[in-house]
């Protein structure tokens, strides 16, 4: 390589590129010669999206420096199959069902192919563990395992190739497993997700956050790094021409820290340039003047009176309180045989989505302010994005790219706003993709809570009275907190019909990480403390779980916590038939796993020891051709 | 993000030598790369440039392995893959196979060296247990007046904490050299927070043999890791064992002790609550990978390699 | 004591369909196309809940195409209808039941014309994969033919359709109102095994029920619950993201911890069709409600296998060695 060159074989065709020495393998692969089926997912080893095959070798790409493949046969998702054709691994992704978003899919897909090349005959024990090093979001592992199995048994010949075909037709395509129409696109890695995108004379943006949990600007000086040659524009809060608040229900904050630093990793400035390496060195020369504040980390401390206060609107740091009563508690925990109150918490968790971050802003021919991102909701972005950037709605156009994966984390965004006004600035396009590293520290997390349920019981298992109060830390902005404290509240003590009750959820500012939407948006952190607290009543009273939870169900006809009338309730049917198909062993729950007949059935798992490939003699020649 | 102005891909140690005494300040020698790699990002390093990286792969004389003298003798380059592919490798080391299986997932196994693994001295590193019990050595190569010199010392030595070796500017690590155990069996447990790729909270391995009856300890060594600042080998309890009859009352006994090993600064009660009965647990195994009759009750199935 | 035990537990859950304490809205519009295939634009991209194939489904059995015929535009807020966002679990429910509607518009401009053509009431008129037909009579043609013939007389068979679902605000005091316009209802069951040497804590089974209205693709919905209890399994047992002092710890996959291929249960569904009598699908969801029941059921039955009771997530193997330890001073206290 003493001419700069890298010279590998990909897919079957000798290439020569330039190699710019940060390259790694997976940069080569995506940035020179556009293989952007090989996914970078955390850049770390840690997930798999980016596995190729080096001299038929499975590796994860994004640990190998460009220079260590030179000479090598590279073989890439793309290369798999030719033309339209899909591999018998890949049809049999199609057919199970196996990609969902499709982000971690290429890379699972290779997992499986090197895993069938390396032991034709692997058991599933076998293939788990060959493929434990690549992460999946979105399936649950299961139709993926499933796949590979399948297709295991059509490569073996135990298997005929028509288990490879889609399901025969009834008289209707309602209620029938119809194949995922995105399949093929997923697993030939032909889908292009926003961070695969390449736009002509395309900038690349990297942002510059706050190391401090609250701290006033002072000032911010961008002249050394605007110097760096490469550098096209750096923006700040200043630069914001409309008004300058996004949010879902409140408008509180900026898409660039305004005057202060509420959390640490909140974007403050945001450097365009010719590459990546050029923005991020620039993001060094930038200097941020702080005079630093008291912080709060706590939601239970910034509810006390003399505590910080983040937002000037919000003196008690109370983003929402949503109470619902119904009846008379008091009445109700009089009536009942045994009062008890317990406390459960929940952790702030990480969407995790495989796909990180990304975006391209442009503005078109009409003067129309562009972002393609993975957005949830593009109809309220454009919403709040006409606002910030002072222009009419109609020219504001939000395009939903592919997403790899949401789970509500890709709604309470915006980072489309620092695209759309560096486009704006720049006149071209400008592409954003995070690090792993910054879709985890910056972005909302799903809220921690801390529940303190207490109900009234009569002996019969009824239950006369329920007090509930679940107190949320939301972070540092609003973000989706009142939707999540009000979802909690209605759902919270799960589907029952009280006469009695009592909820409160209350959403708090803190310095923390922000909290926001998350699949499920409060109901599991209320329905955990409720379903827990159930199952200590029943072993207090002696009664079997599924008994107490039908003794309190909710019925057609039921009035919901919030008074609702349901004209219909499955639960009743839905326990029935819980309980039978997992041939549930009647008794209460005082912790009898060690005398329990119906633990062990064919419909479990064998508890996972490593090492399964060891179980069978060694037989390193006995190795096959996957296609 | 790193970057660099140079990848020299030496195909001689010699060369390699000679590149590496004559690279600029700054320059890292590397060989499966799966370290360097994550570690110049944002929470570790950040973006780093170097001025060369020197990839010691292409080194024939690193590669593949000999048995000579009772000693294995693994080149620098060889991968934690070997262990569970190669049949001499998993006879001879009878703790590495599970010490690799533990160790990172199948592609990561493909490029990284047990060497790397040792000579980035990480406390939670799981090839250093291992190889402790197996009296691991490291050969390391350097210039002097422009020939090539050798030394070797005891990995036991080499570690002197986290990230810190006897490893002088200019050397280079040629092998990694251990006891052939024929006859042992060996065995590796490790606890994290899930069951594949995850950082130890606590490592040992084991590897033992008993007499002909298999009824008598009579080698018995047990390395732990993850727990403080370097692994060690827990020879009291090894000498409380040897020699004696095998019981779960005197293995019990025996490892009681292991608690008080944990140096570590944070998880020490979960540590200290984990760490005996995972020696326990590990003699178990390795009892039964040698073909001793004894079940112990840390048991579950016995998975011969 | 036995190193590993077992144990049982259930929980069940509840959730709301669709935008919660509002009038959801979705639009759509639907073109019979040439060569009897279809084109579908609305507010809606793929997140990895299998929406396009749903509604490739959809607007096949409505209009009498074939689902790979159906290509559905992209999310364009210049482009496409708004059919806000996607999350909620409002997918199938707000989205499906508007290109229902809309491809039911599109087919009757369509249907109204090979009435007159083939002098047969539009009642009579059906139409599934591919083949429009009279029942009754002989008249029977190719959609490819029917779409032809409506266009050369004038009509390009064109629908659209707006679908509302209503809610109501709740009471700032009482909280009273009627947020959802349907709810779904679910059980799990888990069954764990505890290695009380480490606090390790293996899923070896579960077994959802999951109450979903109507089915439309039976795999789509298994393979959410089966995403939605991985995810539940890991916030019960290993996910944490962690603070300090504003600073997290867990910055990196290797340290916030996600369960891989090795860690997940086998999975039982069993699904339970209340269908929806206020929509004309009749389907409601499953995206978010899957994941409810998940953690509390794993709670329960490690409470089963060994005693003790974690109310605070993530069960990790630390923190069941110490509720262990805590339990065993407990007895001890108890005996002496």
């Amino acid at each position: 390589m003493s001419d700069g060159m890298l010279r590998m074989t990909v897919n079957g065709r000798k290439v020569a590129k330039s190699a710019a020495g940060r390259y790694r393998l997976i940069d080569f692969l995506r940035e020179e010669l556009f293989l952007t089926g090989t996914k970078e997912g955390c850049g770390a080893g840690e997930c798999g999206t980016c596995s190729v095959f080096v001299d038929g070798k499975l590796v994860k790409s994004c640990l190998m420096p460009a220079s260590k493949a030179e000479g090598a046969v590279i073989e890439t998702v793309e290369g798999l199959a030719s033309g339209n054709d899909l591999t018998p691994v890949q049809r049999a992704f199609h057919k199970t069902g196996a990609s969902q978003c499709g982000y971690c899919i290429p890379g699972m897909v290779m997992a499986a192919t090197s895993t069938l090349r390396e032991n034709p005959d692997a058991d599933i024990e076998e293939i788990k563990e060959r493929m434990g090093g690549n992460i999946c979001r979105c399936t649950g592992y299961t139709k993926i395992l499933e796949a590979v199995e399948l297709a295991r048994d059509i490569l073996n010949g135990k298997a005929a190739p028509l288990a490879l075909e889609p399901e025969p037709i009834g008289e209707s395509f309602i209620g029938t497993n119809v194949r995922r129409i995105d399949a093929p696109s997923k697993v030939t890695g032909k889908l292009r997700y926003a961070g695969d995108m390449v736009f002509p004379n395309m900038l690349h943006m990297q942002v510059l956050r706050s190391p401090h949990a609250h701290a006033r600007i002072v000032s911010i000086d961008t002249s050394a790094a605007e110097a760096l040659e490469g550098v096209e524009s750096i923006i700040t809060a200043a630069d914001v021409p409309g008004t300058d608040g996004f949010g879902v229900f409140v408008h509180d904050q900026p898409i660039m820290a305004r005057d202060k630093v509420r959390y640490v990793g909140e974007g403050i400035a945001a450097v365009s340039a010719e590459s990546e390496e050029i923005a991020r060195k620039a993001l060094s020369l930038i200097k941020v003047e702080y005079e630093l504040l008291p912080a709060v980390f706590d939601a239970e401390e910034a509810m006390k009176e003399g505590a910080v206060v983040l937002h000037d609107y919000a003196p008690t740091n109370i983003v929402k309180h949503i109470p619902v009563r119904k009846g008379d508690i008091e009445k109700g925990f009089a009536e009942a045989d045994l009062v008890f109150e317990n406390t459960y918490t929940t952790q702030q968790v990480e969407h995790a989505y495989l796909e990180p971050e990304a975006g391209i802003g442009y503005v078109d021919h009409d003067g129309v302010v562009t972002v393609i991102s993975p957005s949830q909701n593009i109809t309220h972005h454009r919403h709040m994005l006409a606002g910030i950037l002072d222009l009419p709605i109609n020219k504001v156009r939000c395009i939903m790219s592919p997403v790899g994966g949401g789970f509500g984390g890709k709604e309470d965004m915006i980072y489309q706003g620092m695209l759309a006004l560096a486009a704006m600035k720049t006149g071209r396009p400008v592409r954003l993709v995070y690090t792993r590293e910054e879709s985890i520290t910056t972005t909302a997390k799903r809220h921690p809570s801390r529940v303190t349920l207490k109900m009234g019981i009569k002996n019969d298992g009824t239950i006369t009275a329920v007090q509930f109060k679940m107190i949320s830390d939301g972070g540092a902005y609003g973000m989706s907190t009142e939707g999540v404290m009000r979802k909690a509240a209605i759902l919270s003590v799960g589907p029952y019909e009280y006469e009695n009750l009592q909820v409160d959820t209350i959403g708090v500012y803190t310095n923390n990480t922000p909290s926001g939407a998350f699949r499920t948006f409060g109901g599991m952190q209320a329905q955990f403390a409720t379903e827990s607290h159930l199952d200590i009543l029943a072993e207090k009273l002696g009664l079997d779980p599924f008994e107490i939870r039908r003794k309190n169900m909710m019925k057609a006809g039921s009035l919901t916590h919030t008074r609702q009338r349901l004209d219909t309730a499955a639960i009743g049917e839905v326990l029935d038939v819980a309980e039978s198909f997992s041939r549930w062993e009647k008794g209460a729950p005082t912790s009898r796993g060690a005398t329990r007949g119906d633990l062990g059935g064919p419909d479990t798992r064998q508890p996972c020891t490593l090492g399964a490939r060891f179980r069978k003699p060694a037989d390193n020649n006995k190795k096959q051709e996957v296609a | 993000m790193l970057t660099f102005d140079q990848y020299l891909t030496p195909d001689t140690l010699e060369e390699a030598l000679w590149l590496w005494r004559d690279a600029p300040e700054g320059t890292r020698l590397i060989a499966g790369a799966t370290d360097i790699l994550p570690w110049a990002r944002e929470g570790r390093a950040g973006d780093v440039h170097l001025p060369a990286l020197i990839d010691v792969t292409k080194i024939q004389e690193l590669s593949g392995y000999t048995v000579e003298g009772g000693r294995v003798r693994l080149g620098a380059n060889v991968v934690y893959q070997d262990f569970l592919t190669d049949e001499t490798l998993r006879r001879l080391l009878p703790c590495m196979p599970f010490c690799s299986i533990w160790f990172a997932d199948d592609q990561i196994r493909e490029q990284a060296t047990l060497a790397g693994n040792l000579v980035n001295a990480s406390p939670a590193a799981d090839g250093t247990p291992a190889v402790l019990v197996l009296n691991g050595s490291i050969e390391l190569a350097r210039l002097e007046d422009g020939v090539v010199e050798r030394r070797t010392l005891p990995v036991a030595e080499f570690i002197q904490g986290p990230g810190r070796t006897l490893m002088e500017r200019g050397e280079i690590v040629t092998a990694v050299t251990m006891d052939a155990l024929d006859g042992y069996g060996g065995s590796f447990e490790k606890v994290g927070h899930r069951r594949s790729l995850v950082i130890s909270v606590a490592c040992v391995a084991a590897v033992v043999k008993t007499d002909a009856s298999g009824r008598n300890f009579e080698d018995v060594r047990l390395g732990l890791g993850g727990v403080g600042p370097m692994a060690v080998r827990l020879t009291d309890i090894e000498e409380r064992l040897k020699g004696q009859p095998i019981s779960s009352e005197l293995i019990r006994e025996a490892c009681a002790s292991a608690a008080d090993r944990v140096a570590s600064r944070s998880r020490v009660a979960y540590r200290r609550r984990v760490v005996p009965g995972f020696v326990e647990a590990a003699i178990e195994d390795a009892l039964a990978h040698a073909g001793a009759p004894y079940r112990g009750e840390h048991q579950r199935e016995i998975i011969n390699v | 004591m036995a190193r590993w035990k077992k144990g049982r537990g259930v929980a069940a859950s509840w959730y709301g369909i669709a935008r919660t304490a509002t009038i959801d809205r979705a639009g759509a519009w639907v073109e019979l196309d040439d060569g009897g295939t279809a084109k579908v634009v609305t507010g809606v991209t793929e997140i990895g809940e299998g929406i396009l194939t749903v509604l490739a489904q959809v607007a096949a059995e409505e209009l009498g195409v074939r689902p790979e015929d159906v290509t559905i535009g992209d999310n364009d807020t210049a482009r496409s209808p708004e059919a806000a966002h996607a999350g909620a679990t409002r997918q199938t429910y707000m989205i499906g039941n508007s290109v229902a509607l809309a491809s039911r518009d599109a087919r009757s401009k369509l249907d109204a014309f090979l009435a007159n053509h083939w002098g047969v009431s539009e009642s009579s008129i059906k139409a599934f994969n591919g083949f429009i037909w009279s029942e009754g009579t002989n008249n029977r043609i190719t959609m490819e033919e029917a779409v032809d013939l409506c266009k050369k007389n004038g009509v390009v068979p064109v629908g659209s359709a707006s679908f509302t679902a209503f809610g109501t605000g709740l009471d700032p005091v009482d909280g009273s109102g009627a947020p959802w316009q349907t709810y779904v209802f679910g059980c799990q069951v888990a069954e764990v095994e505890v290695d009380t040497l480490t606090g390790e804590v293996q899923v070896l089974g579960m077994w959802a029920v999951h109450d979903v209205g109507r089915v439309i693709n039976p795999r789509g919905v298994e393979g959410q619950i089966e995403g939605g209890i991985v995810q539940g399994l890991g916030q019960a047992l290993m996910e944490n993201y962690e603070l300090h002092n504003g600073h997290t710890t867990t910055p990196s996959f290797s340290k916030y911890i996600l369960p891989t291929a090795l860690d997940v249960p086998q999975i039982n569904c069993r699904l339970v069709q209340d269908i929806d009598p206020k929509s004309p699908l009749g389907a409601k969801g499953i995206g978010e409600p899957a994941l409810v029941p998940t953690a509390p059921a794993i709670m329960n039955a490690i409470y089963d296998a060994i005693g003790v009771r974690i109310s605070s997530l993530p069960a990790t193997p630390e923190a069941i060695l110490e509720a262990l330890q805590r339990k065993a001073e407990g007895e001890v206290r108890l005996a002496s």
